[in-house]
């Protein structure tokens, strides 16, 4: 079958910085946008970290992965000759992508009235941390801000009265937000020839992607869920069991009265069923905690795979907690080939994608780009500038996120 | 601000349009046999921004969400399930038994005209059904198929159980959440099933979008667990660069996190990190923006007493006071908002975030709106269906049936 991307031929400007918006423009990569980083040297994005030397800034882990496929070229917006520059890219673009504090792209001549007027069907997508209007629209925010101002924090944590801790990863949920409202608009433009403008707030995606159930269910009972550590609020048992081995974990929950029977079985502990203290799932929430030190007992003993591999023959939901390093040699992952070589230099292994398309996969081309990368190419190829004219980077003028 | 801010907040505030605006999705038709979390998640999207979505339930018993919970005043009813309610608005429901021939053979009917099929049946389901790609494809060649699933239509992993807990140990999230003394936590809500939702809605759209230009559909497999490992993708990037193995932790920048204050939790975060020396109109402990703390590599160097003299610096102020005093100085302070805070903000308030809808048996509640706000295209907050409501308007109006045969299908429990 030939493997076709699905967004070969749509350019993207992403002006973003950080995690959640360069995030978005990602995925659009991963499946074959053109997607064009604009960066400032005298302002680093934050993954590509604190320090300059020796040419760090290349070479971060997560620049890396966030910004894969991705083309690099530096401008300073503030002079005339980049601005043309801009302008002219907006002219064959079809999406630009923004994370600045609402007002900034206005302010630098780029809101959207004025990039309408460059490219009228332009698709512009804002992701603002609390949106372009409001009481907090001029807020600024990362996924730690919005996480605990949404209330998503709030609801995670060992117990109702410790202190809530951060959920893996509302930037990631945000990234994906953003990829779907652009795909969302070019769907739209590619039945009636529009674009439009998209003004995403951080906090609102969030929490409409994590807690829209809990926020109506506070609304209809005055009541909530969670926290809950690591149990159910109507399944018992369910935590996170310490195995054999240094920091290794398996997860387990039982969630019908034959699962219940079964597990007692499982693990050679028929006495369990008989138990008055775990006769029933209200019982067993009840005397939970005694039934987790039961049950600890047993898997401490054991290693966690095969903890996870027993219980799932007998289908009992389990799993082990994997960590980095066992999820880069995990033979489900493997086999799936769910990780990706680099194109460019194959030796380098990549995350795979979110989903499978059939027909045609994302890929990954190459790693983040190196810091202007892309110069020659989009100023000579794409605008037609003549090759001397493109003044080469000037290493002693980058500062990082971190420098004054 | 400017002309098209205002019209997107008239957007939001009136729900009106002019007459020629229509929605990014209006022209799709979407049979959706998920139940759940993760399926209903990503149709509720297509449903919001337009698409035709028609929810295909068991008869009798419906989505499993249905009887699930919690419900409405904790009266347990077929249309009273929260997190149903909440994950089905703007769908169309009709009942339809599977495990019968004829059962299938509406299935197949529906199926040919439709655009979209998603569906989250365990791995095998859908074969056994007789309605695997290759078959769906015969009946409709233009389709997009998406299937979710905890782990993917094939691997080792392929039949396991997952409860959203187990998603969140095999997806890594749960080794690096939490304190490093503790066990590792599950995040409290359900987010790998709705990740695995949003990125169910992108592959099908991109199908969508590519499909637009060549006609052709395509199968899209969103395994939860794949879809999760987005969540840490530069922690898993410092394995397979380079090799480290990150684990539970507070974050490495500092000041970057959650602090006890007077009524709650503040979170200080020092950025952007050219405006962090504003904050010593705040904070009134010099010492803490002295020369030899000015860069970050400085502080981590130094972590512990920075923090020790930040802590007793929050400790007697109060969260919204923290909140304001940073913002209003252009840094990215916040709080831990708890439920009742997020119901009252002045923030959604002002942006409409929540949208009264009117349920016949639930009543009128306020729900979240659209994820994003499109100026073009109108986001719809309806309410979720009753189970079978549409069974007259599809079977009849969309597929043919006579009022006679769709009561026969019923007595026979088809329907």
């Amino acid at each position: 079958m030939k493997k076709k991307l699905p967004l070969t031929g749509i350019r993207v400007l992403d002006l973003s910085h950080s995690w959640a918006a360069p995030h978005c423009g990602r995925i659009l990569a991963d499946f074959g946008a053109e997607v064009i980083k604009v960066e400032y040297i005298r302002r680093l994005c934050l993954l590509r970290g604190a320090k300059k030397d020796p040419q760090i800034y290349n070479n971060h882990p997560g620049w890396l992965q966030v910004n894969r496929n991705k083309y690099s070229i530096t401008l300073d917006l503030k002079e005339k000759d980049d601005r043309e520059v801009l302008i002219n890219l907006i002219k064959i673009s079809d999406v630009l992508i923004t994370n600045s504090r609402t007002g900034v792209m206005e302010k630098l001549g780029f809101g959207y009235d004025d990039l309408i007027k460059i490219k009228s069907d332009l698709i512009v997508l804002s992701m603002s941390a609390f949106g372009n209007t409001g009481p907090y629209a001029y807020y600024a925010g990362y996924g730690a801000v919005f996480e605990a101002v949404g209330g998503i924090n709030s609801l995670t944590a060992y117990d109702k009265d410790s202190r809530p801790c951060r959920i893996k990863e509302v930037d990631v949920i945000n990234g994906s937000a953003g990829a779907g409202a652009v795909m969302t608009a070019l769907v739209y433009r590619q039945k009636t020839g529009r674009g439009q403008y998209i003004d995403l707030s951080q906090l609102e995606a969030a929490t409409h992607a994590t807690i829209g159930e809990h926020l109506l269910a506070f609304e209809m009972n005055a009541h909530q869920t969670l926290p809950n550590g690591n149990r159910h609020w109507k399944y018992a048992p369910q935590g996170c069991y310490r195995c054999k081995g240094d920091d290794k974990w398996v997860v387990i929950t039982v969630r019908t009265e034959a699962e219940w029977e079964r597990f007692c079985d499982v693990l050679g502990h028929s006495e369990w069923k008989v138990d008055g203290r775990f006769m029933s799932v209200s019982q067993r929430i009840a005397n939970h905690d005694d039934l987790d030190k039961l049950i600890e007992t047993w898997t401490r003993e054991r290693e966690n795979m095969e903890i996870m591999a027993l219980l799932q023959e007998n289908h009992i939901c389990a799993g082990a907690v994997l960590d980095m390093e066992d999820l880069c040699k995990n033979c489900h992952l493997t086999e799936r080939g769910y990780f990706v070589h680099e194109e460019e230099s194959p030796e380098k292994r990549f995350l795979g994608m979110p989903f499978i398309l059939s027909r045609g996969a994302g890929r990954v081309a190459w790693r983040g780009p190196a810091l202007g990368r892309h110069n020659e190419y989009v100023l000579c190829d794409l605008l037609g500038i003549p090759k001397k004219d493109v003044k080469p980077l000037q290493e002693n003028e980058i500062s990082t996120a971190f420098d004054k | 601000m400017d002309r098209s801010l205002a019209d997107m907040c008239r957007i939001r505030f009136c729900g009106f349009f002019c007459e020629m605006s229509i929605s990014a999705l209006s022209d799709i038709r979407v049979i959706d046999l998920t139940h759940y979390t993760a399926g209903p998640y990503c149709t509720k999207l297509m449903s919001g921004f337009g698409a035709e979505v028609i929810k295909v339930e068991r008869p009798v018993t419906g989505d499993a969400m249905r009887s699930y919970g919690p419900f409405f005043q904790n009266r347990k009813d077929m249309e009273t399930s929260i997190p149903f309610l909440w994950l089905n608005t703007g769908k169309k429901s009709v009942t339809l038994d599977l495990k019968t021939e004829k059962g299938r053979q509406i299935l197949k009917e529906l199926i040919g005209v439709a655009d979209v099929l998603v569906e989250n049946f365990s791995p095998g389901v859908m074969q056994r059904l007789g309605l695997d790609y290759e078959t769906v494809k015969n009946i409709n060649p233009g389709i997009v198929m998406t299937s979710i699933s905890n782990f993917g239509q094939s691997g080792p992993y392929k039949d396991y159980k997952a409860d959203e807990i187990t998603l969140n140990a095999l997806s890594g999230g749960m080794s690096v959440t939490g304190d490093p003394e503790k066990a590792p936590l599950s995040a409290g809500p359900s987010i790998y099933q709705y990740t695995a939702g949003q990125h169910a809605y992108i592959g099908t759209l991109m199908a969508l979008f590519q499909k637009g230009i060549d006609g052709e559909g395509q199968y899209v497999d969103v395994s939860i667990q794949e879809s999760g490992l987005e969540h840490i993708e530069i922690l898993l990037s410092y394995n397979l660069q380079k090799g480290e193995n990150k684990k539970r932790g507070g974050h490495m920048f500092v000041p970057w996190g959650t602090y006890d204050c007077q009524d709650g939790y503040a979170v200080v975060i020092a950025m952007p990190y050219r405006h962090w020396h504003r904050a010593a109109e705040i904070f009134k402990d010099p010492a803490l923006f002295d020369e030899k703390y000015d860069h970050l590599l400085n502080r981590i160097k130094n972590r512990i007493e920075y923090e020790k003299r930040l802590k007793t610096c929050v400790k007697n102020m109060s969260k919204k006071d923290l909140f304001h005093a940073g913002q209003s100085r252009q840094l990215a302070f916040g709080y831990i908002a708890d439920l009742k805070d997020v119901s009252e903000s002045p923030q959604h308030e002002a942006r409409c975030f929540y949208k009264e809808i009117d349920h016949p048996i639930a009543g009128k509640h306020k729900y979240c709106d659209a994820p994003f706000i499109m100026s073009e295209t109108p986001w719809e907050s309806l309410r979720a269906p009753l189970l079978g409501e549409h069974n007259s308007e599809i079977y009849n109006g969309l597929l043919g049936y006579d009022e006679d045969a769709i009561k026969q299908l019923s007595e026979q429990g088809i329907i």
